[in-house]
C-alpha cells in the first residue's frame, strides 16, 4: 500500500511541473521519472528509517513522498538544463 | 458483385442469421454458471509434493482429470474442474449441498503405499516385532510401557495392550522424536516422502497442531488456510522415514475402531515396495468369510510381479524364523506381514503366512483391505483407490455455498439490467442521432440476439460477471456505430453527398475500430488466460462480444444504410442527426471550439488534486478489502422466524460465532428475516454445524443458507494473477501502440493508464467501497477501455498530422481532440448507461463490477481528454521539427495561436484547414495564446 500512495504523490505532484519551464531532460516523460522515482526513494527511505512494513500506512507515509519528489524533479531538471541545445530551446 | 447487390447480400445473411439466432435462443437453455444456478464453488491450491517439488504442468492436468472422475465417481454430476493459472484448480458442483463432501472428493490425495512390515520397523517395535533386534525385549517392552503411562494412556485401557506388545509408539509427538533421529536417505527413490514437518504444542502432551507437510511454511496454516500462530515446537522427519498411524482392532467383531484417541504409531523406514500406482479396478466387496464389507483390487502386471516378489521374501523370512516344521499357529506368529498404509495411515497389514504361501502370493488374484468399513466407507476408498491419487497436494483457498432461490434471483436481476441497459442505449442513440440511431439500435439489438444465441451454441457458461461483460460490449458495439456517424457528419458538414459521406464514413472510421477493438480484444484475451473463474466469463464474453460488434454495427449499419441511400429520409437528409447536408457556413463549423491545450494546466492542476485526495485517503483510510483478500467466512442465512441480531448472536454461540460480525440484510432473493454473519474462517464441517444449528432452533427458509469461505492464499493469488494479467496486458497493448503509433505515443497512454487506476484506487479508499476479486476484473478491463478511448484520439491525432504541415503539435492535437470530442462524450454515455442499468438493477454481486466500472469509465474518459493527450502534446512539442514550427509561428505572428486555423498563413493557402472534408473549417477569431 506504501508504494501505491508514494506513486499516487509523486504522480500527483508531477503534474506541477507543468507550471515549470520545459527544461526537464526527456521533457514532461522524464519529469515523471524523476518525480514518482524521488517519490518512491524518499517514501522508503522514511519507511525503513521508522522500521515499518510496506502496508503500515499514514499520513507521515504520504508525505514522506514529497521531498523525493522535489528532489527527483530537480535532478531531471538540472541534467535537462545542462544538456539542452541552445537552438532548440522552447519558448516557455 | 456490385455494392447493392452486396449490400442485400450482407442484410439477407445477418437476417438469416437473426432468424436461426432467435430459434435458438427461444429453444436452447442455457448453460448458468454456478453463481446463477445455485451449487459449491472451491478453489483449490497446489502445493509440491516430495516426489514433485515443483508443480508442473503436467501435474496440474492430471489433478483436474483425477478430480473429475474422482468426484463424478462420487456421485457428482456435470463437475466443472479448470484450471486457474499455473498452480490453482477451481472446482464447480452445481446444485451441491454438502460443502464438506465437495471439499473431501476434491482434495483428499489418495496416496496407497504397500511396506515390508517387519523389516521396515524402526525403534522398539523394531526390538519386539522381529527378529532383527539387538536389546533385550523384556527391558524394551518395560520402556515401552513406561513410556504408554507417561503419555497418559493405560496399558490395560482398550486395545493399549496390544500395541504395547508390538513396541508401538503412544503419540505422534514421540513417535516423531524417535523418527526425527533417523539418518536421512539420499537418493531415495522408493520413499512416500521427502522431509517431512511437524508442528506441536508447546507444553504437554505436545498436542499436534499441524503436519505433515512438506513444506515448513505450510505448517502455519490450517487445513482452510487460515493463519496459525507461531507458535509450538517444529520437527522434521528426514526423507527416508515416514511415520504411520493405526487403529486398533476389536478382537470381537475384527473390525476397526475409528477412534483416533486409540490410535498408535509406528516408525518405519520408508521404503515402499508397492504405491497405488501398482494396483487397478479397486472395488467395494463383502468378505465371504466375516460377511463385512471390504475393497479387493487387482495388480498390474509391474504390481503383480513386485507384490509376488515382496510376499514371497517375507514368506521365506517367516520359514527362516521357524527353524523346521511349527504348528498353524506358530507359523503364523512367525509370519511377517504386509503393510498397506493410506495417506500415512495403516489400512491392513494381513500376514503373509509362510505355510500357505510359501512361495508368495500371487497377485493374480488381487488383494483386498478389510476390517472396519461400513459399506459407505468401503465404496469410498475404493472411489478413491480408483480414482488414484493426487500427484499434488491441494490445499482449499476458498469456497462458496450458493442456494439455487439467489442463484435465480440473480440471473433475473442481471437480465433486468441487461434488458434496460440496452433499451437505454439504444433511447440514446435514437435521441441523439436519429435515424442514424434508429439504425444502430437495431444493430444493437441483432448483436443481442446473435450474441445470446452464441452463448447458447458454443456453450459460454452464463455467469454474473459475464453479464456484467455483455453490458460493457453493448456499449462498445454502440460505440462503433458513433465513430462512424460522426464521421458521416462530419463529411456531410464539410458538403459531401450522402452517399458519399457514408461511404467515406465507414472507410475512414473502420481502422479505428478497428485499432480500438484489437486493444479491447488483447485485454479480454489476457484476463482470460491469467483471472479467477468468474473473471474468465467476463472475459470470454467481452472478446466475443467485442468480434460480433463488428459484424454487426459496421457491416449490417453499412449495408441497411446502403440499401436505403435511395430512399426520401435519406436523399432529403432527414433525421441524420438534424444534420441537413446541404452544406452551409454555420453547418460547416465544427461544433467544439475549445482549447484544450489551453485548459490543459487547469486540468493538470484538477488531476493532482483528485490524486493527492486519493493519496491522502488511502494513507488515512485505506482499501476495504472484502473476504476475497481478508479472508473469513460470509454466511447469509433467511430464518423462519423474526429475531433480534443479539438472539441471534446468541444462537450461534456454541458454534464459535459469539464474536462474528452479525447484521441484519434485505435480501429479497433469500427470503424475510435476512442475516449475514461474517467471521474467521469456517471449514465445511463447522459451516454445517451452523446451519444444522440453526434449522433446528429457529427455522431456516428453504433455500435459504448461503456460505463463502475464503483462505488468505486465494486473495494473495488473485493479487497475483491480477498484476501478471495487468503486466502483460500492458506489455501486449504498448508493444501494439509503438507498432502503430510509433514508440512516442506509448508513454502517454501508459500515463493516462496509471492515472486511471490509482484515480479509481483513491476513489475506493475515501467512498470505502468494498474491494473483491470482481473489482479487480472490472480494473483490469477499464485498463482496456481506457486505452480504447485514448486510440481513438490517438488515431484522429496521428490522421491529422500530415495534414498539418505547418502547426505546433498542440494545435494538431487541439483539433483533434475537437473532433472526436462528441465522439467520445456519446460514447461515454452510452457505454455508462449501460453500467448505470448495471448499478440499479443488477443485485449485490454486480453492484461491484458496475461502481467499478463506473469509476474507471469516468477516469478513462477523463484521462483520454485531459491527460495522455496534452502530455503527448507536450513532450511531442520538444521534437525539433515542431521546435522550429513553433519558432516560425513566433516570428512571423508574434505569438502562437492555440488553432491552426487562425495563422495568417493558412487564411492565405488554405493548407493549414487541412483536408476539406475531414475537419472543422477556420474559426473566426481564436485566443491569442502560446500553446
Amino acid at each position: 500500500m506504501a508504494i501505491v500512495i508514494w506513486l499516487i504523490v509523486g504522480l500527483a505532484l508531477w503534474h506541477l511541473t507543468v507550471f515549470v519551464p520545459d527544461h526537464f531532460w526527456g521533457g514532461i516523460v522524464g519529469a515523471l521519472l524523476g518525480a514518482v522515482g524521488g517519490a518512491l526513494v524518499s517514501g522508503a527511505i522514511v519507511q525503513v528509517i521508522l522500521g515499518r512494513g510496506l502496508n503500515d500506512v499514514d499520513m507521515l507515509t504520504f508525505l514522506a513522498a514529497i521531498p523525493g519528489f522535489l528532489a527527483g524533479a530537480y535532478l531531471i531538471y538540472w541534467i535537462g538544463e545542462r544538456n539542452e541545445d541552445p537552438e532548440f530551446q522552447l519558448q516557455d | 458483385m456490385g455494392g447493392r447487390r452486396r449490400n442485400i447480400f450482407v442484410l439477407l445473411f445477418v437476417l438469416g442469421l437473426l432468424i436461426v439466432s432467435a430459434i435458438i435462443v427461444v429453444k436452447k437453455p442455457a448453460e448458468l454458471g454456478l453463481d446463477l444456478q445455485g451449487g459449491i464453488e472451491l478453489t483449490l491450491q497446489a502445493r509440491p509434493t516430495p516426489q514433485l517439488p515443483e508443480v508442473t504442468n503436467e501435474a496440474m492436468e492430471r489433478s483436474v482429470d483425477i478430480i473429475r472422475s474422482g468426484c463424478n465417481k462420487l456421485g457428482v454430476s456435470e463437475i466443472e474442474v479448470s484450471r486457474l493459472g499455473p498452480d490453482q484448480i477451481s472446482v464447480g458442483i452445481p446444485g451441491a449441498t454438502d460443502v464438506g463432501g465437495a471439499t473431501d472428493c476434491a482434495t483428499t490425495p489418495a496416496r496407497l503405499y504397500f511396506y515390508d512390515w517387519q523389516n521396515n520397523l524402526v525403534g522398539p517395535a523394531k526390538e519386539l516385532g522381529t527378529d532383527l533386534g539387538s536389546q533385550d525385549p523384556d527391558t524394551v517392552q518395560k520402556q515401552v510401557r513406561q513410556k504408554w503411562i507417561a503419555a497418559g494412556r493405560l496399558p490395560t485401557e482398550g486395545q493399549n495392550r496390544t500395541f504395547i506388545a508390538e513396541g508401538a509408539e503412544p503419540s505422534m509427538w514421540d513417535a516423531v522424536n524417535l523418527a526425527t533421529g533417523q539418518e536421512r536417505v539420499e537418493p531415495c527413490p522408493d520413499c512416500s516422502s521427502s522431509d517431512r514437518y511437524y508442528l506441536f504444542e508447546d507444553k504437554e502432551p505436545h498436542d499436534l497442531i499441524a503436519g505433515p507437510v512438506a513444506d515448513r511454511q505450510d505448517l502455519y496454516f490450517d487445513a482452510q488456510g487460515n493463519p496459525l500462530p507461531r507458535q509450538g515446537i517444529v520437527k522434521k522427519v528426514p526423507q527416508g522415514t515416514v511415520v504411520v498411524s493405526e487403529l486398533p482392532t476389536d478382537p470381537a467383531t475384527g473390525r476397526t475402531i475409528n477412534d483416533p484417541e486409540q490410535a498408535a504409531y509406528f516408525v518405519l523406514e520408508d521404503n515402499a515396495e508397492l504405491t497405488g500406482s501398482d494396483i487397478k479396478d479397486p472395488q467395494q466387496q463383502t468378505d465371504p468369510l466375516t460377511n463385512q464389507p471390504n475393497v479387493t483390487f487387482d495388480f498390474t502386471d509391474k504390481g503383480r510381479q513386485a507384490f509376488q516378489t515382496i510376499t514371497r521374501r517375507i514368506a521365506q523370512e517367516g520359514q527362516a524364523r521357524a527353524l523346521g516344521q511349527v504348528d498353524p499357529q506358530t507359523a503364523s506368529a512367525l509370519s511377517g506381514n504386509f503393510a498397506i498404509v493410506l495417506d500415512n495411515a495403516v489400512v491392513s497389514r494381513p500376514i503373509i503366512n509362510f505355510q500357505e504361501n510359501a512361495d508368495g502370493i500371487d497377485g493374480r488374484t488381487g488383494a483386498q483391505i478389510s476390517g472396519g468399513f461400513d459399506i459407505g466407507g468401503a465404496q469410498e476408498l475404493a472411489e478413491f483407490l480408483q480414482r488414484g491419487a493426487l500427484p499434488v497436494e491441494l490445499a482449499l483457498t476458498s469456497q462458496s455455498q450458493i442456494s439455487a432461490s439467489l442463484g435465480q434471483e440473480a440471473l433475473d436481476q442481471g437480465v433486468r439490467a441487461l434488458v434496460v441497459g440496452l433499451l437505454l442505449v439504444c433511447l440514446f442513440l435514437i435521441v441523439f442521432y436519429r435515424f442514424l440511431g434508429v439504425v444502430s439500435a437495431l444493430a444493437l439489438i441483432a448483436y443481442a440476439i446473435i450474441f445470446l444465441a452464441l452463448i447458447k451454441v458454443i456453450p459460454i457458461t452464463l455467469t454474473l460477471p459475464g453479464i456484467a461483460g455483455l453490458v460493457l460490449t453493448i456499449g462498445v458495439a454502440a460505440d462503433s456505430n458513433i465513430v462512424i456517424f460522426e464521421r458521416v457528419k462530419e463529411e456531410l458538414r464539410a458538403g459531401r453527398s450522402l452517399v458519399s459521406a457514408i461511404s467515406l464514413g465507414y472507410r475512414r472510421g473502420i481502422s479505428t475500430i478497428i485499432d480500438a477493438n484489437v486493444v479491447i480484444l488483447l485485454t479480454a484475451f489476457i484476463l482470460f488466460v491469467l483471472s479467477t473463474s468468474g473473471v474468465k466469463g467476463f472475459a470470454f464474453t467481452l472478446g466475443v462480444g467485442t468480434l460480433v460488434s463488428l459484424l454487426t454495427a459496421v457491416v449490417f449499419t453499412q449495408s441497411l444504410l446502403g440499401t436505403m441511400i435511395n430512399t426520401k429520409i435519406l436523399r432529403r437528409g432527414m433525421g441524420i442527426s438534424g444534420e441537413q447536408h446541404e452544406a452551409n457556413e454555420a453547418d460547416k463549423k465544427a461544433r467544439w471550439h475549445f482549447d484544450f491545450m489551453g485548459a490543459s494546466r487547469t486540468f493538470f492542476v484538477m488531476s493532482a488534486v483528485i490524486l493527492l485526495i486519493g493519496g491522502g485517503a488511502l494513507a488515512t483510510k485505506g482499501l476495504n478489502f472484502g473476504i476475497d483478500f481478508e479472508s473469513g467466512t460470509r454466511i447469509e442465512v433467511s430464518l423462519e422466524q423474526d429475531i433480534s441480531v443479539e438472539e441471534l448472536r446468541a444462537a450461534v454461540a456454541d458454534e464459535g460465532l459469539a464474536d462474528a460480525k452479525i447484521q441484519a440484510v434485505d435480501n429479497p432473493a433469500l427470503g424475510g428475516n435476512s442475516f449475514q454473519i461474517q467471521s474467521e474462517t469456517l471449514d465445511p464441517s463447522q459451516i454445517a454445524t451452523v446451519e444444522e444449528s440453526l434449522d433446528e432452533n429457529i427455522g431456516i427458509s428453504t433455500d435459504g443458507f448461503n456460505s463463502t469461505s475464503v483462505g488468505p492464499t486465494f486473495g494473495q493469488s488473485v493479487a497475483r494473477s491480477a498484476g501478471l494479467a495487468m503486466f502483460f496486458s500492458l506489455l501486449l497493448i504498448t508493444g501494439y501502440i509503438a507498432l502503430r503509433f510509433g514508440g512516442r505515443f506509448t508513454a502517454p497512454v501508459l500515463i493516462g493508464i496509471l492515472h486511471d487506476i490509482l484515480i479509481a484506487l483513491g476513489i475506493y479508499a475515501l467512498l470505502g467501497f468494498e474491494v473483491s476479486s470482481a473489482t479487480v476484473a472490472a480494473f483490469l478491463t477499464i485498463l482496456g477501455y481506457s486505452l480504447y478511448d485514448t486510440i481513438i484520439v490517438f488515431d484522429r491525432i496521428r490522421e491529422n498530422e500530415p495534414k498539418m504541415p505547418r502547426a505546433t503539435y498542440s494545435q494538431v492535437v487541439n483539433r483533434s481532440m475537437n473532433e472526436v470530442l462528441t465522439r467520445s462524450l456519446a460514447t461515454t454515455v452510452s457505454t455508462l448507461v449501460g453500467v448505470v442499468a448495471l448499478l440499479i438493477f443488477g443485485g449485490e454481486t454486480l453492484t461491484a463490477f458496475a461502481i467499478a466500472l463506473l469509476v474507471g469509465i469516468s477516469s478513462g474518459t477523463y484521462s483520454s481528454l485531459f491527460i495522455a493527450s496534452p502530455v503527448l502534446a507536450l513532450w511531442k512539442e520538444r521534437e525539433p521539427a515542431f521546435r522550429r514550427r513553433r519558432r516560425q509561428q513566433m516570428e512571423s505572428q508574434g505569438y502562437i495561436p492555440a488553432f491552426a486555423e487562425e495563422l495568417e498563413v493558412a487564411k492565405v493557402d488554405g493548407e493549414e484547414g487541412g483536408d476539406a472534408g475531414s475537419g472543422p473549417e477556420p474559426a473566426a477569431t481564436g485566443p491569442k495564446r502560446r500553446v
